[in-house]
């Protein structure tokens, strides 16, 4: 028999802020699709006025087909609104045969949805159509020891290499860093709204497979590093100032308190860090995707995820090779959840797919073993960085076909424990 | 028939959209190998490594800045300027300029294009034009208006993404341009095998002699009994007869009787083993959403009707193109032809006598609806005015233009390649020119 308790605190505030996520969520969605049912409204009644102006008042038979991308389920809704929207111009729908003919066909384009309408009397067709905006498609994702969670930050079709923010009194800030600019939104009313832009100037062109790093500045608001460029952004509550200069200097890899800030020189023309690190230590790594720092027994060690595929630990001024990382993708970011041992090394996965996913790992000895199932996403990992205090990820996420263009989501990546 | 065009799209379009997790490695040499004259205008695989545009049309159709950073419409559309870029060389260092932009484009235009002149404004370029050109960005985007300049000893010279550092052995050899200003590509050479037929192609494919192959629409299916992985775009090369509206055919009532006389149906299922889409329309459906609207049915008995009474003298049929495929879609359509009263004889390519009926096969690039139809119409010779932006305004004008029956749609054909194993993020940009630069080889370190 089970014992009487009460419910864990991380627990109630994990379920009060799922609740709260969810309904933030739910809202949005509902937003969205309540804009799309509106316009559906709006888009019938011009339907009807336009084939109202073709056929004349009078007794018509009506078929509607659909050749988009709407369900079944909505075309009752649209044939009772068109419909109703055409008694209003003295057009009544009826089975009769030798009314005019209207035949409407829900059809779609690269742009969105268009409503086509073929009035045909006689052996005369005349034709109208107009342009509707289609719902937005909704996602579900399902977790899985440790189990990791995102929250969605922020979206646009723009690339973004990194997002960072800061509160400002009861307000808060977002720094978005894009490949060609910096984007500053202040929170207002519940919704993000543009404050101020500045372009990233740049003497040499930037590689294919653009990377970019936002980071708390020393005395100053912020820094972003960028293949080439460094930007320093300063500023107060009201206005922001942002100056680039093309730079070679070290890209910080750590930022965890109390350690000393660990560098390494970043290749401006190519996806990598060179292998070169600020300090040295004394030795040479290959060149390297991405590197963090986790917390050892005796201090802490980096680990580095080399262009070769292979992830290597360096510890105590010793570089072995981490088992367990093939599935490692070129991502990977320490978050320090309090769950397990404390930490945990997230990692994008490996190979080329069109969906991408990523997994927390713990790394006891010099193997990796994953703690949590894999989080699926609908996409595939551009950028992943750890937060300033440590306790979550930034990760941005690429999705959308070739066809439909893309699309970059960033989340807050965390872990629950359980 | 437009429900599974969508499907077959979005199984296409999944494939192209595959993208990598682990990121691209730089170096390591890519083979291409082709049927055609990689130099030959306007989209030669060649033109499109070594130049640029002043746009350039992204993965989801929309058009974006190239040479030219922004732009902006004046006065209605009948003015546009466009702002280039700055620290561009053409491959001989000579420096991008606006007077270099302009001598270009005012070259590509020998041939007619929307507007009326060019010019130069400090570091800009202006053009004119009597009529709005609304969609002037998208067709700058175009291969034949791609930028380049003559060098001291006369050859082309580009800014694109790839050098041409030589032809040994009858292969053109290209190595990537550092200094690109979208960024270095990711492998280090390009080397394309010209004028292989496809056999060869393939035969090389199967023992891993190179990386990408052509894989023609019609033998699409069999491709992946050969063990071949496809790279297919979505249809965008039109197969359409061209009617001439002169001499024998000056009637229109024997050209609509031509256009009904054909039956897609037989083209589609047993030449093209059913890839790609029947079409009566000129752009694709996915584009315009309309397409449905132009019937592709065959009306044999409508055809004798409307040619009965006037018999026109014995018809010539030519193939622009000349492949297998087409040649028997021609004689597939002379058979068609014969059993709606007309006599038709094929006649032979490149022949002195002007044929009445050529089957042509038309790449369309623009993913803009207007300036598609533009393009396509402008391929074949013809001038279309559409009055308005809106998708009612562009099907008027199809539909006008199609009523003159010198255009007879006939199938909408995908554009396929077989990528080897060792390739990844090679991708169609959406006006169907290959991504090269953005391709990396696996094994490349």
């Amino acid at each position: 028999m089970l014992r009487p308790r009460y419910n864990p605190r991380k627990q109630m505030i994990f379920v009060r802020r799922f609740l709260i996520a969810l309904a933030v969520a739910w809202l949005g969605v509902g937003s969205a699709h309540a804009d799309a049912v509106a316009d559906r409204e709006q888009r019938v009644a011009d339907l009807a006025k336009r084939i109202a102006a073709l056929s004349g008042p009078g007794l018509t038979k009506l078929t509607i087909r659909n050749l988009s991308s709407l369900s079944a389920e909505e075309l009752p809704d649209i044939r009772k609104m068109l419909e109703r929207d055409l008694r209003s111009y003295g057009v009544r729908v009826s089975d009769a045969d030798g009314a005019t003919a209207i035949r409407v066909t829900l059809s779609e384009n690269a742009a969105g949805g268009l409503w086509i309408a073929e009035v045909q009397e006689g052996t005369e067709v005349r034709v109208t159509m107009i342009s509707v905006l289609l719902g937005p498609a909704t996602h579900t994702q399902t977790e899985a020891g440790i189990t990791l969670r995102k929250s969605h930050v922020w979206e646009q079709t723009e690339p973004v290499l990194d997002t960072m923010t800061e509160q400002l009194g009861d307000s808060r800030r977002m720094l978005v860093l894009e490949p060609q600019r910096i984007v500053s939104y202040t929170m207002a009313a519940g919704t993000w709204s543009k404050e101020q832009e500045f372009a990233i100037t740049h003497g040499r062109p930037f590689p294919r497979d653009m990377r970019g790093r936002l980071l708390e500045g020393q005395g100053h608001l912020f820094d972003a590093y960028l293949p080439g460029v460094l930007c320093v952004g300063a500023g107060n509550d009201q206005l922001l100032s942002v100056s680039c200069t093309d730079s070679d200097d070290p890209w910080p890899l750590s930022v965890t308190p109390n350690t000393a800030t660990q560098k390494a020189f970043y290749n401006a023309t190519r996806n990598y860090f060179t292998g070169v690190l600020a300090p040295g230590f004394g030795m040479v790594l290959q060149p390297f995707y991405g590197s963090t720092v986790i917390p050892r027994a005796n201090g802490v060690a980096m680990l580095f995820n080399g262009i070769d595929g292979k992830v290597v630990m360096m510890e105590n001024n010793t570089v072995k090779a981490v088992a367990g990382a093939r599935d490692w993708g070129s991502d990977l970011a320490a978050i320090h959840s309090g769950c397990g041992s404390g930490t945990q090394v997230l990692a994008s996965g490996s190979g080329v797919a069109p969906m991408d996913s990523v997994r927390a790992y713990e790394i006891p000895g010099h193997e990796a073993e994953p703690v949590s199932a894999p989080l699926a996403l609908d996409g595939t990992v551009t950028a992943l960085w750890p937060s300033a205090d440590g306790t979550n990820a930034t990760l941005v996420v690429q999705s959308g076909t070739t066809g439909q263009g893309k699309h970059y989501e960033v989340y807050r990546v965390s872990a629950l424990c359980y | 028939m437009f429900r599974r065009f969508v499907i077959s799209g979005v199984l296409l379009w999944c494939a192209l959209g595959a993208s990598a997790r682990t990121r691209q490695h730089y170096g390591g040499t890519l083979r291409v190998e082709v049927q055609s004259d990689p130099w030959q205008e306007p989209d030669g695989i060649a033109r499109r490594l070594t130049m640029d545009g002043l746009t350039q049309i992204d993965s989801a159709g929309a058009v974006q800045p190239a040479l030219s950073v922004r732009w902006e419409s004046q006065n209605d559309d009948h003015r546009w300027q466009f702002w280039i870029r700055n620290n561009v060389q053409f491959h001989d260092g000579t420096p991008l300029t606006a007077d270099a932009l302009a001598a270009s484009l005012t070259q590509a235009c020998r041939y007619g294009c929307a507007w009326s002149k060019v010019y130069t404004l400090g570091q800009s370029v202006v053009f004119t034009s009597d009529l709005p050109i609304p969609d002037l960005p998208a067709q700058l985007a175009q291969a034949k208006f791609l930028i380049s300049h003559q060098d001291s000893q006369g050859a082309q010279q580009g800014t694109g993404p790839f050098f041409i550092a030589g032809f040994p052995g009858g292969v053109m050899l290209f190595t990537a341009n550092n200094d690109h200003w979208g960024g270095r590509p990711f492998v280090d050479t390009v080397e394309v095998w010209p004028r292989r037929s496809i056999r060869d192609q393939w035969m090389d494919m199967s023992v891993g002699r190179t990386d990408v192959v052509e894989v023609p629409a019609e033998m699409l299916r069999q491709a992946p009994q050969q063990h071949l992985t496809v790279l297919a775009s979505r249809p965008e090369n039109l197969l359409l007869l061209q009617i001439a509206s002169t001499g024998s055919l000056a009637n229109p009532q024997l050209r609509q009787a031509i256009a009904l006389a054909v039956d897609r149906s037989a083209l589609y299922n047993v030449i093209f083993q059913k890839q790609g889409e029947i079409t009566a329309s000129i752009l694709p459906g996915a584009l315009t959403g309309y397409a449905f609207l132009f019937s592709p049915e065959r009306h044999l008995n409508r055809a004798h009707e409307l040619r009965s009474g006037a018999t026109p003298p014995q018809l010539s049929l030519a193939v622009e193109g000349g492949n297998p495929a087409m040649q028997l879609s021609a004689e597939r359509i002379v058979l068609n032809l014969r059993e709606a009263g007309f006599q038709v004889q094929m006649a032979p390519a490149g022949g002195k006598i002007q044929p009445d009926i050529v089957l042509r096969q038309i790449h369309l690039e623009t993913t803009d609806p207007r300036a598609a139809l533009d393009e396509m119409v402008e391929a074949t010779g013809q001038r279309v005015s559409i009055n308005g932006s809106d998708m009612a305004s562009i099907y008027r004008a199809e539909k006008e233009f199609l009523a003159t029956y010198t255009v007879v749609p006939l199938l909408w054909l995908p554009q396929a390649y077989a990528i080897g194993d060792r390739v990844r993020d090679l991708r169609f940009a959406a006006d169907g020119s290959l991504l090269i630069a953005d391709a990396a080889i696996e094994d490349a370190k």
